[in-house]
């Protein structure tokens, strides 16, 4: 019985590389072709600054960016090459429209504006950045 | 003739019917034996370590150390049997390790470690909590990893499958330990509103007192009436959020408070503590999801002494069972370790070689000897086999790569006494002087006792391997008992069964009838062609002698010329290997994550990553390596940990090794842009030490310690090869200490204990409880605190209040109950977080650690070099550290520097294998005098054993290889085999001398005759020793045995007889 099991599990470790160096070429093509598909065009948002009511200085991402999976919360960064990557942070309280950050994003990186669920991690978008009214330093 | 041991078995054994019955018996319970012995990968290891965690809330380092560890230190190690006491104290409690010798017995150790704590508990200072035992074994380590991922669920729901999955599995048999990394846990949040608090006046001390107190079930007795009983039971735990949130918390006006007023009940995932993720990488099957996704890990651990692989295929088969019931079919489960299956496979790629072994030796043999003399030898090899692999049925052993190797080490060895009986068999059958059975019996009686004597020899070589202590000792034991049994087996079957089965199955060769004469054999035309020179012409001799000296001398020339380098073991190729992400201390937990997840997304693109999984904030599932280096530790903010796992190794050129190196560029660079650390970590091929390298620094005070660990940690940077430099010395970490004021406190009746808690409570959060449902698995906690907005800096603080406790304190006349704010009663001053003080046998000592990769690989040539570096540092004093190789330094008065980590484990196995050595040459010395009974006739046989050297060193030149531990026991397994070359030939050329013969003639007879099995036996060694050749650990052993063997054999057939006759000719001449 569990001879059996190991016998497919082998089988199984053998017939996956076999299928992927048969049908290989054409697949890899694909995979590889893939980060040359029609960058999407989003909404860069610097990560800005504000100085909190108790002195201290905070960063600030739009609400509308951040989206959540379960209790983790996420927001896409725009790398400098134009990827993008989701960056788990954690957030404090909200000011105006916007969400305290509290750890995991930096001064001055560009994050996604408006979070769409059609995003995905890796993929390269051309960047338009928007100055939207913030509170200034 | 008179007969021997061998010659009186050979006669009862040769016609006997229950010979082949016992052949047949010995092979049936070495097959049975093969397959019941559990399988598993690496050696079995018993090392009892125990942890022990006390706390001591409050403490500064400095004061934990002085009055916990010291003591604690102190007191431990008394115990016998301890080998190491490390200790750490850090800010509020101290970590104290021992670790046992190696094969201590782990429960003996337990209580011997409680007693010893329990009598000496009365010694610790006010405020020590009670210490945490936790016993650190092997079998922690987890044999199978089912990590389990999803694109679409979260982690608190992955959690909930993995942990239901996890109690199916607990009631397989024989698993041990079913541990889940990561996810996120139910829990009951009472998030404070610190608004409402002060509104309803309630505080959160208040707060957690109702929830604990409401939160209780109990048996009041029974009532007897009417002949019954009657239970009366009164309270009601709390079942639900709702049940939490209608607790009364205090009274506002004339109406109750209830805590869902002044808190907002959750019932949901617990906080963010960790962030687990897992991703396919380049080498992934085509059509593998691209992304990273939210993942959680059960790990499974064995019970001692089952078999892994059995276990493995157990869990397995349920898991795949669930995937029907309780696994959601949008939940990936994906096996991420299974040493079962490395097990499995290493066992068979091992029995597969050593089949390999034996076929090759058959050739070589049948190659001499015909076809019928290879079956003969052929038959012998199972039977030894079959009942070596009995006795480490019977010995507990399991089957894993260093006993198997024990038996592809000897392949080559135990044929030889077969070979030799069954080669003098055939050659008196061949010079038919006698009838078939007569000439069987003399042929045994000639080899027999110099075959036994010279299996003795070879035991007596491999046997004091035993001595090998510290944790190398299992993994070099195995050898010499696999090793000594094998040979000894091997011997019974070459006087049983060899004789009965040369007696049927060798041919006298009919035909031709002249009589055998020895001086019209090609060998001897051979050797009077090459020996005569040399007996009769001194100074051809004395040239020839002058000849192999300078040889020699080359050879051991080319080890202080670095041409061979020594290494105690070089690394395996294995499927996986670790990244170790420090960051400095006080990082957020994201931050790590984030910089974590870029060095993983790094590693997704090297071409034989098969897939990876990353841990933050909790550790990743740990190995054997893991469990030594403490690894388990690793549950900070600021730690992580990715796991990397390679496409199998058949399926790719190059070795885990090279991969490790090639990528420790990349993953460095990613790291230092963010002021991380970040380490590769290796499988380590022998035993696992804290770093490859590391410099353990003594002195008076920590500062000088640590001044003097940046000089060193900076030698070590600038060193080419050494990589990986890390230092245990914390980063600066910022602290807000709140100090108390106590006058003010005391006016206001507020204690500083109830301030200390509502800090706590407000920031860590505190546990109060447990949620009393049945349908969880996992016990849900109830926790109070402020919700993270609330609580991000000093200004958040201000609105928290504390309760007065009224006139009952005799310090206040406010009224109990009154709402005082926490900024009225502290201070806040700013900090730097004290450093964590570590100790070593009761020594303070800060540690540098690196690796050595590229330039160096063997770390004693890193050490070498950088001692001239270190010697030129100022220190405070005017002195200069010169680093200490063997023990610590006897007085902190100084700074001093010691080398550990690999250095130490070679340093001790190389001791103990010079001195295993030695005695192995007095032992074999002892034999030969025994046997023949002459002080100088041994010396002239041991001639043979530095000749070895000859071929050895340059052998490994010619492979590039490393001189390592292997090589060394390669080494003294050939002194005993060519001893035993020497035994054989000096042996006969005192038969033929005592039948007559003249000593000129003796000794060329006697190379002639002898230089066939000689050839075979060496030869049978070399060609069974080719397939660990392709062993990357193994392969020190096997180029010592087949260099050094062909080397040795042909100087020992050229050099010995000419020794011997110059020694002889003089004693013989007055």
């Amino acid at each position: 019985m569990s001879m059996d099991i190991k016998k497919r599990f082998v089988f199984l470790l053998v017939a996956i590389p076999l299928l992927v160096a048969g049908c290989g070429n054409h697949e890899q093509e694909l995979k590889k072709s893939r980060p040359q598909e029609l960058p999407v065009a989003v909404a860069g948002v610097p990560v800005r600054t504000a100085v909190e009511t108790g002195g201290g200085e905070v960063l600030l991402v739009p609400l509308s960016a951040i989206f959540r999976k379960g209790e983790l919360t996420g927001i896409f960064v725009v790398g400098a090459d134009n990827r993008l990557t989701v960056r788990w942070i954690s957030t404090g309280r909200s000011m105006n429209n916007n969400l305290v950050v509290l750890g995991g994003l930096d001064k001055g990186e560009f994050v996604v504006g408006t979070y769409r669920s059609a995003l995905e991690e890796g993929v390269t978008v051309i960047k338009s950045v928007t100055a939207e009214d913030q509170t200034h330093e | 003739m008179n007969e021997g041991i061998a010659g009186k078995l050979a006669k009862q054994f040769i016609n006997s019917k229950i010979t082949p019955l016992l052949m047949v018996a010995a092979l049936l319970v070495g097959i049975m034996a093969t397959f019941m012995t559990p399988r598993e990968e690496e050696p079995q290891i018993v090392v009892p370590m125990v942890d022990l965690y006390i706390p001591y809330p409050g403490a500064t380092p400095a004061e934990v150390e002085s009055r916990v560890a010291k003591t604690v230190e102190r007191t431990l190690t008394e115990i016998p049997g301890v080998d190491y006491v490390y200790s750490t104290s850090m800010p509020d409690f101290a970590v104290v390790t021992v670790r046992y010798k190696v094969g201590e017995d782990a429960e003996k150790s337990m209580v011997k470690l409680w007693s010893t704590l329990m009598k000496n508990m009365d010694k610790m200072p006010a405020g020590v909590q009670f210490p945490l035992m936790k016993k650190v074994s092997i079998d922690d380590v987890p044999v199978l990893n089912l990590t389990f991922w999803s694109k679409t669920k979260d982690p608190f729901q992955l959690r909930k499958t993995a942990v239901e999955v996890a109690d199916e599995l607990k009631k397989i048999k024989n698993i041990g330990d079913v541990d889940i990394k990561g996810g996120l846990k139910r829990q009951v949040k009472i998030v404070l509103d610190k608004e409402k608090l002060r509104q309803f006046n309630v505080s959160p001390l208040q707060i957690a007192r109702q929830v604990q107190m409401a939160n209780s079930q109990m048996t009041a007795g029974d009532f007897k009436q009417m002949n019954e009983e009657i239970i009366v039971r009164s309270g009601r735990f709390l079942e639900s959020a709702s049940d939490v949130g209608n607790i009364v918390v205090g009274i506002y006006g004339a109406s109750p408070v209830y805590l869902r007023d002044v808190a907002s009940v959750v019932d949901g995932p617990e906080e963010v503590s960790n962030y687990n993720f897992f991703g396919w990488a380049a080498a992934a099957p085509n059509g593998s999801p691209s992304g990273e996704y939210p993942a959680v890990t059960l790990t499974v651990a064995k019970r001692q002494g089952s078999d892994a692989s059995k276990l493995a295929d157990k869990v397995l088969a349920r898991v795949n069972e669930l995937k029907k019931v309780s696994i959601p079919s949008d939940v990936t489960v994906s096996e991420t370790r299974n040493y079962g299956a490395t097990a499995t496979d290493k066992v068979s790629t091992l029995l597969e070689h050593l089949l390999m072994a034996v076929v090759a030796v058959t050739v070589v043999v049948g190659f001499f000897l015909g076809w019928r003399g290879a079956l003969v030898v052929l038959a012998s090899v199972p039977i030894t086999f079959a009942l070596t692999l009995l006795i480490y049925y019977l010995l507990d052993y399991s089957l894993n790569r260093v006993t198997l190797f024990a038996l592809i080490f000897v392949t080559g060895i135990v044929v030889d006494d077969s070979i030799i009986i069954a080669e003098n068999i055939h050659r008196h059958f061949a010079m038919k002087r006698q009838p078939k059975l007569q000439a069987a019996i003399t042929a045994i009686n000639e080899v027999g006792n110099p075959t036994i004597l010279a299996t003795f020899t070879v035991i007596a070589a491999v046997l004091p391997m035993v001595f090998v202590s510290g944790l190398m000792g299992p993994y070099m034991s195995p050898m010499p008992i696999g090793a000594s049994l094998a040979m000894i087996f091997s011997l019974l079957v070459a006087l049983i069964a060899t004789p009965w089965l040369s007696f049927r199955l060798l041919k006298t060769e009919e035909g031709h009838h002249e009589e055998y004469d020895i001086a019209k054999t090609g060998y001897y035309k051979l050797f009077n062609k090459i020996l005569s020179p040399f007996i009769e012409s001194s100074f051809k001799r004395w040239i020839a002698f002058g000849v192999v000296g300078l040889m020699l001398v080359g050879a051991i020339a080319l080890v202080p010329m670095k041409a061979v380098q020594m290494k105690m073991l070089p690394f395996d190729n294995k499927n996986e290997f670790q990244v170790i992400v420090d960051m400095p201390e006080g990082t957020a937990l994201e931050q790590t994550a984030r910089v974590t997840k870029e060095i993983s997304a790094y590693l997704k693109t090297v071409p034989e990553v098969l897939s990876y999984q990353y841990y933050v904030g909790t550790n990743a599932p740990i190995n054997f390596n893991g469990l030594v280096r403490h690894y388990y530790m690793r549950q900070a903010k600021n730690m992580g940990d990715i796991q990397v796992n390679l496409v199998p190794k058949d399926e790719r050129k190059a070795q885990s090794h090279d991969i490790a190196k090639k990528v420790r560029a990349g993953v460095q660079q990613i790291a230092r842009r963010y002021n991380a650390n970040a380490k590769i970590v290796e499988i380590p091929p022998g035993p696992p030490v804290l770093s490859t390298l590391v410099a353990e620094i003594y002195g008076p005070s920590q500062v000088q310690q640590i001044a003097l660990a940046k000089q060193v940690k900076k030698i070590f940077e600038e060193t080419p090869g050494v990589v990986d430099v890390d230092w245990m010395v914390e980063d600066d970490q910022k602290v807000y200490d709140l100090v108390v004021n106590k006058e003010r406190a005391a006016f206001r009746g507020v204690t500083a204990e109830q301030i200390a808690q509502t800090l706590r409570m407000s920031i860590a959060g505190m546990d109060v409880g447990v949620l009393h449902t049945d349908k969880e698995l996992d016990p849900v906690t109830i926790q109070v605190r402020l919700p993270q907005s609330d609580r991000t800096s000093l200004h958040d603080l201000s609105g928290i209040f504390v309760q007065s406790q009224g006139m009952g304190t005799l310090t206040t006349r406010l009224r109990a109950g009154e709402m005082i704010p926490l900024s009225e009663l502290v201070k806040v001053e700013e900090k730097v977080q004290e450093k964590s003080i570590y100790r070593k046998d009761l020594r303070r000592v800060v540690y540098v650690t690196a690796d050595v990769a590229g330039a160096t690989e063997s770390p004693v040539y890193a050490m070498l070099n950088m001692d001239k570096q270190i010697e030129k540092l100022k220190v405070p004093g005017g002195y200069s550290v010169s680093p200490l190789y063997t023990a610590a330094p006897t007085s902190d008065d100084k700074l001093a520097m010691k080398w550990d980590g690999e250095w130490q484990i070679t340093f001790e196995v190389f001791r103990d294998l010079g001195t295993a050595f030695a005695v192995v040459l007095v032992i074999i010395y002892l034999l030969i005098i025994g046997w023949f009974q002459s002080f100088k006739t041994p010396l002239i046989m041991m001639i043979a054993i530095p000749l070895s050297l000859v071929g050895i060193i340059p052998g490994h030149l010619l492979h590039g290889a490393f001189f390592t531990a292997t090589s060394m026991i390669g080494m003294i397994a050939l002194a005993g085999i060519m001893v035993r070359n020497s035994v054989l030939l000096i042996d006969f050329i005192q038969i033929r001398r005592a039948e007559g013969a003249d000593l000129k003639q003796a000794v060329i007879e006697s190379a002639a005759v002898r230089t066939r099995p000689i050839i075979l036996t060496s030869g049978a060694v070399v060609i069974g020793s080719i397939v660990m050749l392709f062993d990357p650990i193994f392969q020190g052993l096997a180029i010592s045995l087949i260099w050094g063997g062909v080397l040795s054999t042909i100087l020992t057939l050229v050099v010995v007889p000419i020794v011997y006759y110059i020694v002889e000719k003089k004693s013989t001449k007055p």
